[in-house]
């Protein structure tokens, strides 16, 4: 799974595991030429004309296979869809050719007000086509299928009449998206607000989880209540690693990432980890049902 | 039930402090709805003041982390965000801080402000193909003043009655941060971002008001009476802007036949 030094534009992303890069380890990646199967980026951190970044990812790209993961288009917010925000996604994927495009099953923004978090939506038959609407839209206009990811919670609302993964479930049926399983998030959500994170896995429709994403939480207390908080800013948690076997076993092999956006270490940490992916999804086929 | 529009109305008044009209629509589940929104008022702060904090490494540094929290709370409730792309959050700081300090005695600080954003807009830039000097051999002597010199997108220009440049390079990772002789001056400076990085240079003002000029389309002679620079010093400006790879272009005027 080590680069080759051949083009990799537009190449698609391999059932192996990847590494989300981030600018602090730009020349490390493309100077050491790690063993990790592809990568993957934050879209709007590459959204404008040139810069050291942009650069960097140019020639990161040429390395590995690439994924964009969207950050900012917030697609349940009920304000109008951000045209020039989709414009300069659409940009970046012309741009940088990504095997991959990603965003969340969130919202961001409100009568023109944009908070730049993942915020929460309710599981409600009224969301899930919402967002099954936007995600029609989006993915229009990129002429291509995007994934889409379960949210990290801290919250849920009394009028959530869905299941996490029925909500799931019927945005993939009604807009042809396929998902992106964070199975951190799935096991945040079990202590947070109770999700049966094993059930949810399992549940989610077979043949739409067509990404993974590894990462760290950091535990809370809050009201002498424990909460975790999705940091991504240490090493994948041991509950994590058995929920992923979990995962690769219901969802077969499919294209991992470990991400690490806080306290970044070394690249080798991240590398260390994805190898530690590697490994199980190599025992994917053995592991399968 | 509240319709999904409602929801999200009542969850951004929460995000500002103010979750009263969204705590009924929180399943409790032995945390105090108060206490989960207040998790997602803090990521928003934290992400908010995360951008700023990046993009006013110096001023951050001269203010004290205290301060710059102060001025981030501040700036967040006057000109909340207004992009999903985050570097957008600190486009009005400058704004900001110059309404905040204006009597203070700090006034300094905004112009600060205003190089450090002229720094981050030149990090994210094009940086296109210099042109050599030799290109305004093409020209027939008589028709310079007519060449309108197309410059890097990534150069920007900062004027400031306050030494600025000598703060923010005193204030740079391993740089001593000693103090500095506010009895200088005013500052111009020249800032761009090519391949080896971030480049600020201080120049003259009349230099600076040319490369201003230059910008906003005037051709070599608009710029030099625009600006004032004497004629002399015109191959002195011109030859730094070529020698630093600021140049990309030159139009308007007419070539010498067969070049």
């Amino acid at each position: 799974m080590s680069s080759t030094g051949r083009s990799n534009l537009g190449r698609p992303v391999p059932a192996g595991a990847g590494i989300g890069l981030r600018p602090a380890h730009h020349e490390a990646l493309v100077r050491g030429r790690p063993a990790v199967g592809w990568i993957e980026v934050h879209t709007e951190n590459y959204f404008h004309d040139g810069g050291p970044q942009v650069r960097a990812l140019e020639r990161a790209r040429e390395l590995y296979p690439l994924s964009l993961h969207g950050v900012g288009l917030g697609l349940g917010s009920t304000d109008e869809l951000d045209r020039s925000h989709l414009a300069r996604v659409r940009r970046a994927v012309d741009r940088f050719a990504p095997a991959l495009v990603s965003e969340h099953a969130c919202w961001g923004s409100h009568d023109g007000e944009y908070f730049n978090d993942l915020l929460p939506l309710p599981y409600t038959d009224e969301a899930a086509r919402h967002l099954a609407s936007r995600v029609g839209q989006v993915q229009h206009e990129l002429g291509r299928q995007i994934l889409i990811e379960n949210l990290s919670c801290y919250l849920g609302f009394r009028s959530s009449r869905l299941t996490e993964w029925e909500f799931l479930g019927t945005v993939v049926a009604e807009s042809g998206c396929g998902l992106l399983l964070d199975v951190n998030n799935a096991y945040v959500n079990s202590v947070n607000v109770g999700l049966d994170a094993h059930a949810f896995i399992e549940r989610l429709p077979a043949g739409s989880v067509q990404e993974i994403h590894l990462a760290g939480h950091t535990r809370k207390l809050v009201a002498e209540c424990e909460i975790l908080i999705d940091d991504h800013g240490s090493t994948v948690s041991q509950p994590v690693w058995q929920l992923y076997e979990h995962a690769i076993r219901r969802h077969g092999r499919v294209p991992t990432l470990i991400e690490w956006d806080t306290n970044i270490p070394e690249l080798p940490v991240l590398v260390g980890e994805a190898a530690r992916a590697q490994r199980l999804l190599e025992t994917a086929d053995g592991l399968a049902a | 039930m509240a319709s999904l529009r409602e929801l999200q109305a009542g969850f951004a008044a929460a995000l500002h402090g103010q979750p009263a009209g969204l705590l009924d629509e929180i399943a409790a589940d032995g945390i105090d709805p108060a206490g989960r929104l207040r998790i997602h008022e803090n990521n928003a702060r934290a992400a908010f003041e995360g951008a700023l904090e990046r993009i006013y490494p110096v001023l951050r540094r001269r203010v004290g982390d205290d301060y710059f929290r102060q001025l981030a709370y501040g700036y967040r409730e006057l000109y909340p965000s207004r992009s999903g792309d985050l570097l957008w959050v600190g486009r009005d700081f400058p704004a900001f801080v110059a309404e905040t300090e204006a009597d203070t005695g700090y006034a300094w600080l905004a112009d600060l402000a205003r190089l450090e954003w002229a720094c981050e807009l030149a990090t994210n830039a094009a940086w296109d193909p210099p042109l050599d000097v030799a290109s305004l051999a093409w020209i027939p002597e008589d028709s310079v003043a007519e060449a309108r010199l197309g410059l890097q997108p990534s150069m920007f220009c900062v004027s400031s009655a306050f030494p600025v440049f000598d703060v923010w390079q005193a204030n740079q990772p391993g740089a001593s941060g000693e103090s500095v002789d506010f009895g200088r001056g005013g500052q111009q400076v020249l800032v761009a971002c090519g391949p080896d990085g971030l480049e600020l240079r201080t120049v003259a003002p009349d230099a600076l008001h040319f490369v201003r000029a230059l910008q906003d389309g005037a051709s070599l002679g608009e710029a030099a009476e625009t600006s004032g620079l004497p004629i002399d010093r015109l191959p002195a400006v011109l030859g730094m802007l070529f020698k630093t790879g600021l140049v990309t272009g030159v139009n308007g005027a007419a070539r010498e036949k067969g070049s």
